[in-house]
């Protein structure tokens, strides 16, 4: 049984005048990274948010372990393109935020939250309110966040776009590991991008999507072997093929 | 008198009354006009100006207003000097907030706009027509908005603030007619007159004010539409443009700060001990300049109290004040246990919070001051009953301020908190503390300044109105100490050396609270918030 299974989602307004989504449908399996590439506006986040069980979708259906969503499970985690960090809230509280679920004192909260920052090289800044870290290192914290509700699957919309270059690099490495750690919970990651050699370099699966509504053009295996060397031929095959997909 | 009468009557007076109040609010806005476009043009403008806004929107107005009439009356012949002093005194409620919106919206032109004004060889007069009102109206009629609720409040508190008086009587006024129907006993009048006066707040609202709104916000819709503001910009903007309220000016003024520590450290390290150095020292220099000015006028002060043995006044001022003071700050905790938990249900819990809140709108643009007579009756024969209905005005008057700036503020919370607390299960008192709190706070400051203004204002009236009721032959109620109370008795005997120590102590109070209390707070928030 996959882990996600999207079957024929629709997602319409305006009793159907108005449709986003028209039957999209794909799955992903355990040890698997999913991304879903599409022109922007195309409601790639819309679709994630459906999966995250915090928009309902007008038909079909999302499965999580042949469970229906209905809402938000505690088996899956989000991270946000603007990183959702409250700014009220420290690093560490931020973090702390995702521990919620689990009914723990808060001692033994605070000492998680501050091992998973020490882990993503944050320990210096636990104590510190989002606005004075740069956009790299919020992001680590909202990974860190997500990691700390320790989900199976992670959700993440478009979660380098915001980032420059380097740290966008850095931070997919990161990502790469969690997926292959098995100290960590994280077995499947989905994530939305507009960046097609992203999708390339850390994915399984690409689904490209059509823009307005949107529908699964392809469903693209990308079976190169990790790590993948982005200007090798075959990488930028793979790439080229994708972007004659989108633009068709 | 028969009905159709009455209502003619009633219609008259409250078209009186908003006569006054439209040729308050065209004062202010021209006022507003000048004052904000000088502050944001001219760096002299700016420090003198800004500093001066901040300290009236905290102060209680109202408490000058005996100080007023006296002046006016005194000045201009009856009927215009008692109608002048009530427009006054609406300006002076009305135009701070109008003249911040105005301060800001020509802030934030890009400074290519002026580049452009001087490449075309634009005159003075074209630049103000075509640059910076079209830049300002859109502010000033969101902020007249709100003015025009506050000046309600202004305009019937005067109004009946006078009635009493035969010197000081406004004729022709829905205010002072809704007094003397409630005096007079007659109950049907009295709720006739109050469905009249929200019947015309409400028209005002849509057939005023919307058209109005729709008209200077035309080019708005397209732009907004393609701006898609960053997460931490749109949570700055909720602090900072603050859209029902009156934004807290300490808050930006804090942000530049904020900004100007940060360029002097930059300049610093670019010139080793050159300007950054000397801006140092001289700002060490004017630190010790503003404690020896204070020192001074202190000094001063105590001075000429000593030489005319005005010790007595004081220790009478102080402790009227002392007893107000508790008043209005108990109230305010009453304030603060029924709002913060309402805020909560309308941010974050309700459905359909748009229809409450067009229905606290309403409910709202009615002044506390209006509903004494109902408010007299309710809590008539219980123990303390004076105190009661003081405290029920207090609260009327400021309980909206601190609703609305919480709406108004949480308004722009990103949606993705929302979706935070529902991914990761944030729930009950982990919710409480985490999101909803933290989430109001910073409305709930900007509210809590300003309501606790409007609190001062209604204890002027509330401890006023009663004794002034008492000389039109009904003892409605009757406080017996407070700072209204205070001013009443000096403005009735004349006494304007008691007037102006208690007014002075009222100010001095203010001054002591907006830098002990309210700049803390707001510096906590701009380190945090922005």
């Amino acid at each position: 049984m996959p882990l996600i299974e999207v079957k024929d989602l629709r997602l319409y307004f305006n009793n159907g005048q108005a449709k986003v989504i028209d039957g999209v449908s794909f799955s992903a399996d355990k040890g698997q990274f999913v991304s879903i590439v599409g022109p922007s506006g195309c409601g790639k986040s819309t679709m994630l948010r459906i999966i995250a069980g915090l928009i309902r979708p007008t038909s079909g259906s999302v499965l999580y372990m042949g469970k229906e969503i209905i809402g938000p499970v505690t088996g899956i985690s989000f991270v946000f393109q603007d990183f959702a960090l409250l700014p009220w809230l420290t690093n560490i509280e931020n973090v702390e935020l995702g521990l919620s679920r689990f009914d723990v004192p808060d001692d033994e909260k605070k000492r998680r939250a501050a091992d998973l920052l020490d882990k993503f090289g944050l320990g210096g800044f636990a104590n510190d309110y989002p606005n004075v870290i740069s956009g790299g290192m919020k992001q680590r914290v909202g990974i860190a966040r997500a990691i700390a509700s320790e989900p199976n699957v992670l959700l993440m919309d478009e979660p380098f776009s915001s980032l420059d270059v380097l740290t966008a690099e850095t931070l997919r490495g990161d990502i790469m590991y969690m997926l292959n750690s098995a100290a960590l919970s994280v077995n499947c990651v989905i994530m939305v991008t507009h960046n097609v050699e992203e999708a390339v370099e850390v994915s399984n699966s690409v689904v490209i999507l059509s823009n307005k509504p949107a529908v699964v053009k392809e469903i693209r295996e990308i079976g190169l072997p990790y790590p993948r060397d982005k200007h090798s031929e075959e990488f930028l095959r793979e790439v080229d093929q994708i972007y004659a997909t989108l633009t068709d | 008198m028969d009905f159709a009468s009455l209502i003619l009557t009633l219609v008259l007076s409250t078209s009186a009354s908003w006569a006054r109040m439209f040729i308050a609010l065209f004062l202010s806005i021209l006022v507003s006009l000048g004052i904000g476009i000088y502050a944001a043009r001219s760096e002299v403008g700016g420090r003198i100006i800004l500093p001066i806004l901040d300290i009236f929107q905290t102060l209680p107005i109202l408490a000058f207003f005996p100080f007023v009439i006296f002046i006016f009356v005194g000045v201009l012949p009856g009927f215009i000097g008692i109608n002048a002093a009530v427009i006054f005194l609406i300006v002076t409620s009305m135009m701070w907030n109008i003249s911040f919106g105005v301060y800001e919206s020509i802030k934030a032109l890009p400074a290519e706009f002026d580049e452009v004004s001087k490449l075309y060889g634009m005159s003075t007069f074209e630049r103000l027509t075509k640059i910076y009102l079209p830049a300002a109206m859109p502010r000033v009629v969101e902020q007249s908005v709100l003015s025009w609720a506050i000046g309600l409040f202004y305009l019937v508190t005067s109004e009946i603030f006078s009635t009493g008086s035969a010197v000081y009587q406004v004729k022709y006024g829905i205010g002072s007619q809704l007094t003397q129907l409630a005096l007079g006993g007659n109950t049907e009048g009295y709720v006739l007159g109050l469905a009249v006066f929200i019947l015309f707040v409400v028209a005002t609202r849509f057939l005023f004010f919307a058209p109005l709104e729709r008209y200077v916000t035309r080019y708005n819709a397209e732009t907004q539409r393609v701006e898609e503001p960053k997460f931490s910009d749109r949570v700055k903007s909720s602090i900072l443009h603050n859209r029902l309220i009156r934004v807290p000016h300490i808050v930006i003024k804090m942000r530049h700060k904020a900004g100007s520590v940060a360029r002097r450290s930059i300049d610093s390290i670019n010139i080793h001990n050159g300007p950054g150095r000397m801006s140092a020292v001289e700002s060490s220099i004017k630190r010790h300049a503003t404690l020896i000015a204070v020192v001074a006028i202190l000094a001063v002060i105590a001075a000429v109290f000593l030489q005319n043995n005005l010790i007595s006044y004081e220790a009478e001022a102080l402790a009227a004040l002392a007893i107000s003071f508790a008043r209005v700050w108990i109230t305010f905790a009453m304030i603060l246990l029924v709002s913060v938990p309402l805020c909560i249900y309308l941010v974050f819990k309700a459905k359909n919070s748009n229809s409450y809140l067009l229905f606290f709108q309403v409910l709202a643009s009615i002044p506390a001051t209006i509903l004494m007579p109902i408010i007299v009756e309710a809590l008539k024969g219980y123990p303390m009953h004076n105190e009661a209905i003081a405290i029920a005005v207090f609260f009327l008057s400021g309980i909206w301020y601190v609703v609305f700036s919480i709406i108004a503020s949480t308004k722009t919370l990103p949606a993705s908190v929302f979706e935070v607390k529902k991914l990761f299960f944030v729930n009950g008192h982990n919710a409480f503390k985490n999101i909803y709190m933290k989430a109001i706070f910073p409305g709930l400051v900007t509210g809590a300044v300003t309501a606790i203004a409007a609190e001062w204002n209604a204890s002027i009236v509330a401890e006023y109105f009663t004794s002034n009721a008492a000389s039109g032959g009904t003892v409605l109620s009757a406080v017996q100490y407070g700072m209204g109370k205070l001013l009443d008795t000096a403005l009735s005997a004349n006494n304007l050396v008691l007037m102006f120590v208690a007014l002075l102590n009222l100010v001095a109070m203010i001054l002591i609270i907006n830098s002990l209390v309210w700049k803390r707070l707001y510096n906590k928030i701009s380190v945090i918030y922005s």
